[in-house]
């Protein structure tokens, strides 16, 4: 059985007015199913590009270079000219309206900002019946307020109130709202772009609790992308580590923040507050990340790692095993 | 409505809404009474014009028309009752309120036939439009006033608008059977006189009664209004809404070309298109819709490319729209606000281009009543201290350009579902 997404040296490049700017730079993945991969970096790494990348919708200027992202269906999906056929599909190599069957249908996103990731001129209700309508249009409409009602109770969201327009709602509800809208058609995949970001803690709380309830009652893989580690350290199954469009270190959650060994994630991890070390002094890391236009020779964290060698300027280290049973990329377990 | 106030949100936002109007409910009291009042002293006045109208028959048509008005309210009351039984459906219900409405018309068939053999045509469609727009008046203010009052000011703003328009058209439809001289009859009396008992609005330069001609005079203007904006919004919002959307060699082209009509000035590229076409209502209609197509493609196409760039557009790509989808169902509504804005602008603008054209000849040949043809031959005897031929025609010009703009500035805060609040 593969693994339900496996994505093999993706590399998406935006076309800029100073240059190419390579945003995801020969990226592999893989993830099982029913597990929550937790993508994590500072702004600007490629994770939301990458994110981006496996719905296929890249904004513009960026394209995806090369690479394969296999996802594995487990049902045939149709489409208006035929069918998507069940098993591994690379969807870089489906047309749009393939591509179009299956957003929503089995791969859902769900974006960064709910205060307007909803249409403001349509009831809350419309949403659902639309998405469901758009991908099953057998289903009559009744039947899709029923679902509709059925999801928004699962959301601690009374029914009635499908007929509210979005404005009438808080950012947490909205936010439970655009989850529910991908959670409508039970996907395979859910992909959450920043999910809690600009909300507050409390209701990031909720929200967070509210995904991994759904996650086991749908059986739902997950890629959480954030720049919060805590939130993935309550969430993730296993952690990757971007900087500069590359992974940097991908390992089980637990192991991550335990023996960090990438020297890009153990500097993070001092950045980031522990109540169980009040005393500690919070560090940062100096300098910034080398522009992406201009890339640098070898490794990307070369000018900021307190462990700089001269094998590091020489190529970008590759990914290797490590102790704490991920894989990362740094010359400085090239030996052991 | 009656469905919604069940749902606790909807309930608790009506009551939260209410109570602040409570306090102001003398004013709304206060409003009800002038419209009230108003469509009671016109229509006073039409059925006193009515008495000693030129043809005879004015009386049985401001009747009929308002009895006509007054059924097609009482089957408007029956409908809702049946909607709120459950027996129809809203569909069914505006279909049955149509075929009744039909029904009444082929009914009138017999009356007009026999009350005036000769132009029974004529006063049968006097008939049905003038007590179809009776009929929209009064189930408007019945059945919408309650609900547009909720919305507050801008409600209140469409209401009025609504119903200057409305009276005008009805006015103008039942215009041929409540004169008291053919408009475009000349020397009908005295040459010049300002307004007294015999001619109360006075008569022009040709010895027409200017009361005739400005109950009459609305026609051709309201179908020239009517029929640009009609082409201007057919025209304009798809080609906007294609062109930003796909963007490319289609938009560069078509916003050239826009950009190129938006060159010149309105009223003299109006004018050189009917030059071209000649005179006539279509072809006016014609003329005013090239000059304002550009103004609806410029604001659609800005607010597009504003909103396709949003996110709830890209989340509904995300979870699978078709680009038609979001085209119709995302994009377009969101930037429909602004585009009824326009086109009360256009309705307004039209009004007067089209009485523009008319003043420099080009509108229309000389018999027919117009308030653009007033205009022009008042202007030449205003200096004779004539005021009366243009102050009267001007007045209804600005009323109906008044009542669209009063109608688009309400909609636009009324559709936009934000703005409720």
């Amino acid at each position: 059985m593969p693994n339900l997404l496996e994505i093999h040296n993706l590399s998406v490049e935006y076309k800029t007015r100073l240059g190419i700017a390579r945003a995801v730079d020969n990226v592999s993945i893989t993830l099982d199913e029913n597990k929550t991969l937790g993508l994590a970096g500072e702004s600007g790494c490629g994770k939301s590009t990458l994110g981006r990348a496996i719905i296929r919708l890249v904004p513009y200027p960026g394209r995806i270079l090369e690479g394969e992202i296999l996802l594995n269906l487990d049902e045939d999906v149709p489409y208006e000219n035929g069918v998507v056929e069940k098993g591994q599909i690379n969807l870089l190599q489906l047309d749009d309206d393939q591509m179009r069957a299956l957003r929503g249908k089995k791969l859902a996103y769900i974006f960064q900002d709910p205060m307007t990731s909803l249409n403001p001129m349509e009831r809350i209700g419309k949403h659902f019946v639309e998405i469901i309508k758009a991908h099953e249009p057998d289903t009559p409409k009744e039947d899709a307020q029923v679902r509709t009602k059925d999801l928004l109770e699962a959301l601690d969201i009374l029914p009635e109130r499908v007929l509210d327009y979005p404005h009438q709602f808080s950012g947490g509800m909205r936010q439970r709202v655009m989850i529910g809208l991908g959670l409508t058609l039970t996907p395979q995949l859910l992909i959450a772009d920043e999910p809690t970001t600009s909300l507050d803690v409390i209701v990031e709380a909720q929200i967070l609790n509210l995904i991994s309830d759904l996650k086991d009652k749908f059986n739902l893989t997950m890629m959480l992308i954030t720049h919060n580690l805590g939130v993935l350290a309550e969430t993730a199954d296993s952690i990757a580590i971007m900087y500069t469009g590359r992974i940097m270190e991908i390992a089980p959650t637990e192991a991550l923040f335990e023996s960090p060994q990438h020297p890009y994630t153990q500097a993070l991890l001092q950045s980031v507050p522990d109540v169980r070390k009040p005393d500690r002094k919070l560090s940062w890391i100096p300098g910034s990340p080398p522009s992406l236009t201009e890339p640098i020779p070898g490794c990307m964290f070369r000018p900021r790692c307190p462990h700089a060698m001269e094998i590091c300027e020489m190529e970008p280290p590759p990914l290797i095993k490590s102790a704490s049973g991920g894989i990362v990329a740094c010359y400085l377990y090239e030996g052991s | 409505m009656g469905k919604s106030i069940t749902i606790s949100g909807v309930f608790i936002y009506l009551r939260l809404v209410q109570e602040p109007f409570r306090d102001r409910s003398k004013l709304w009291w206060i409003v009800l009474g002038v419209i009230l009042g108003g469509t009671i002293a016109l229509v006073a006045s039409l059925i006193i014009l009515a008495a000693r109208s030129s043809s005879g028959l004015g009386i049985p048509v401001v009747v009929g028309t308002i009895l006509f008005g007054v059924s097609m309210l009482v089957v408007g009351l029956f409908r809702t009752l049946l909607i709120r039984q459950g027996t129809f459906s809203p569909r069914i219900g505006t279909l049955f309120l149509v075929g009744i409405t039909c029904l009444l018309g082929v009914i009138t068939i017999p009356v007009s036939i026999f009350i005036l053999p000769a132009g029974w045509f004529d006063l049968w469609t006097v008939f049905v439009m003038g007590g179809v727009a009776i009929g929209i008046i009064l189930l408007f203010l019945y059945s919408r006033y309650s609900w547009l009052k909720e919305r507050g000011s801008p409600g209140l703003l469409t209401i009025t608008g609504f119903l200057m328009v409305l009276a005008i058209i009805y006015m103008t439809v039942i215009s041929y059977w409540i004169v008291p001289y053919d408009p475009a009859d000349i020397n009908v009396g005295p040459i010049l006189w300002p307004p007294h008992p015999g001619f109360p609005l006075g008569t022009t330069s040709l010895g027409q009664d200017l009361l005739s001609r400005t109950i009459a005079g609305g026609g051709i203007m309201l179908q020239v209004a009517f029929l640009s904006v009609l082409i201007c919004f057919f025209v304009g919002v798809p080609l906007g809404l294609l062109s930003s959307f796909r963007g490319g060699t289609l938009d560069r082209v078509l916003s050239l070309i826009m950009d190129a009509i938006f060159a010149f000035p309105g009223l003299i590229l109006a004018i050189a298109i009917a030059a071209m076409l000649g005179p006539g209502v279509i072809n006016m209609a014609l003329a005013i819709a090239v000059v304002y197509i550009p103004s609806y493609f410029r604001v659609l196409r800005s607010q597009v490319l504003t909103i396709k760039e949003l996110p709830y557009v890209e989340a509904a790509k995300a979870l699978g729209a078709r680009d038609r989808d979001t085209m119709l169902g995302y994009v377009l509504p969101n930037a429909l606000p602004s585009i009824i804005v326009v086109m009360s602008i256009n309705f307004a603008d039209a009004v007067l281009t089209a009485a523009g054209l008319t003043f420099v000849g080009l509108g229309l040949p000389i018999d027919v009543a117009d308030w653009g043809w007033d205009l022009t031959f008042g202007w030449h005897q205003l200096i004779t201290g004539a005021w009366w031929v243009i102050t009267f025609p001007g007045i209804m010009i600005v009323l109906l350009a008044l009542g669209f703009t009063l109608v688009g500035e309400g909609l636009n805060e009324i559709l936009t579902p934000m703005l409720k609040e």
